[in-house]
């Protein structure tokens, strides 16, 4: 961290109560480091005195786009599989009986991930399933998977991953569902072929039209990085893809409460996840 | 394995489709399902003249879900008829439609910008105090100067209250004689003292460093 700027004590409670206010998401002491230098950082690259011309800048700038940045910044993750695992125990143990109560026979379960990013996530929802769900011998499943980069797309369609990204997984799983190429893991075709892969703009109404009937919505760290304007209309079009009684998983810094009163709260034993109303009033 | 492949794509790529007209998003005003309105209201985002449409259903409409849609549409919008529509409401006797207001209005700093003086002299003390928490996450340059007129002038305990509360947040040192000035007009209110003693303190370090 450079020396010439400093963040006291002060800035530090300034800040993340301002932070917290703008993003839901609560930096405690032991944070202090890591808010500091990404601090730090911004201030620099902006070309401001200090802090507190900063904190100004990222106040009061008026399209935000400096709270952004450092908000992106506060917010980096990587992508592996079964991230935030208990949405996937959600998923099977709660969501899903919950869901085929009010299906009728025939009628397919479709689970919508938005953003696919490389696709570990939906490709982790396809494991998920067939490894631990009896219902899967019943009800046919579609998965799809959206993001809006293309590049993301291909690689998630090429299915090919790190060590890191596999970690995660349990060695069985790996000898069934991988395949070793090289330094990489190789997801299998079938596995391939279960997801369906998409370019879509969560923000353009037009691609969104043809995101309907879902029953189950991944959006997992994406909002975070989403004003809140944008985060409004990204929970209207959610609520539009989503059937009556569908839920949507937001990841664990995000929080749909602060973003929209349209969704019920459901707390399960797994972690607390939003319901479309079965009675829409 | 019971996953659909994907050889039978299940998402068509969407044709273009023609947005409704004002009159259609008005007629699907009167339809019994929530759902149908809500999206009505989505559809005037785009519309130039949504905002009259908009604001004349608020007053009518009971559905959580449609009124939101149509705070974010006028959001959206965001021209002078949706923003004096939503400043109006400020003065609602409904609790939804205010807090509706005040979150669409601090996403409207440009445009909320002119009616805040007027609003922060408004004669209902309620007003006033709705008014600073738009100013909480506004993005303007004046906020701190609007805070510093209130606390020098209003003569309402909760209403300047508000307004040193959230100066310990935006003050700087041009806060510190105005906030002096509270402290010494409510001496006779210890909340105010403590409250101001904190702020003050919060400058000062902030000063220092």
């Amino acid at each position: 961290m450079n020396e010439s700027v400093s963040i006291t004590g002060t800035d530090f409670q300034k800040f993340r109560e301002f932070f917290y206010r703008k993003t839901g998401i609560a930096f405690d002491e032991s944070k202090r480091y890591f808010v500091e230098r990404r601090l730090v950082e911004r201030i620099e690259a902006t070309r401001s005195e200090d802090f507190r011309t900063y904190f100004s800048k990222l106040r009061f700038e008026a399209p935000g786009e400096e709270c952004q940045l450092l908000t992106n910044e506060m917010t980096v993750n990587e992508t592996y599989f079964f991230r935030e695992e208990h949405h996937f125990d959600c998923l099977i143990h709660s969501v899903l009986p919950e869901l085929v109560r009010h299906k009728q026979p025939g009628e397919p379960i479709r689970i919508w991930c938005m953003p696919s990013s490389s696709g570990e996530e939906p490709y982790s929802v396809a494991i998920s399933l067939l490894e631990r769900w009896p219902g899967i011998k019943q009800w046919d499943v579609e998965i799809i998977a959206s993001d809006i980069d293309t590049n993301i797309l291909n690689m998630a369609r090429r299915g090919l991953y790190s060590e890191r990204s596999v970690r995660n997984v349990p060695t069985y799983l790996q000898r069934k569902y991988f395949s070793r190429r090289g330094e990489q893991y190789q997801i299998c075709d079938d596995l391939m072929e279960s997801v369906e892969f998409t370019r879509a703009n969560l923000m353009n109404p037009a691609d969104m039209k043809a995101y309907k009937n879902f029953d189950v919505i991944f959006c997992r760290n994406l909002l975070i990085y989403f004003d809140d304007l944008s985060r409004r209309l990204a929970a209207q079009t959610f609520f539009d893809a989503l059937n009556r009684g569908g839920f949507i998983m937001l990841g664990h810094s995000e929080s749909m409460s602060r973003i929209s009163s349209i969704f019920d709260v459901r707390r399960f034993a797994e972690g607390t996840i939003y319901q479309k109303p079965i009675q829409v009033t | 394995m019971l996953l659909k492949t994907r050889a039978k794509p299940s998402i068509a790529t969407s044709e273009p489709q023609r947005g409704m007209s004002l009159s259609e998003c008005e007629a699907r005003f009167s339809d019994g399902d929530a759902e149908v309105r809500s999206q009505a209201a989505r559809e005037l985002a785009v519309c130039d003249s949504g905002a009259r449409v908009l604001l004349s259903r608020l007053e009518q409409e009971q559905s959580t879900l449609v009124r939101e849609s149509i705070f974010t549409s006028l959001t959206q919008l965001g021209d002078s008829r949706a923003v004096a529509g939503m400043v109006e409401l400020l003065r609602s006797e409904d609790a939804e439609l205010r807090n509706g207001a005040i979150e669409a209005l601090k996403l409207l700093p440009e445009s909320v910008a002119e009616f805040i003086p007027g609003l922060l002299a408004d004669i209902d003390p309620d007003v006033r105090i709705l008014t600073i928490s738009i100013l909480e996450s506004l993005r303007h340059p004046l906020v701190e100067e609007w805070l510093i007129e209130v606390i020098e002038e209003d003569q309402h305990l909760n209403v300047c209250g508000a307004a040193l509360d959230l100066l310990a947040e935006v003050g700087t040192e041009r806060s510190v004689g105005p906030i002096r000035g509270l402290r010494e007009r409510f001496k006779d209110a210890p909340y105010m003292q403590f409250t101001a003693d904190l702020v003050l303190k919060r400058i000062e370090e902030g000063n220092a460093a």
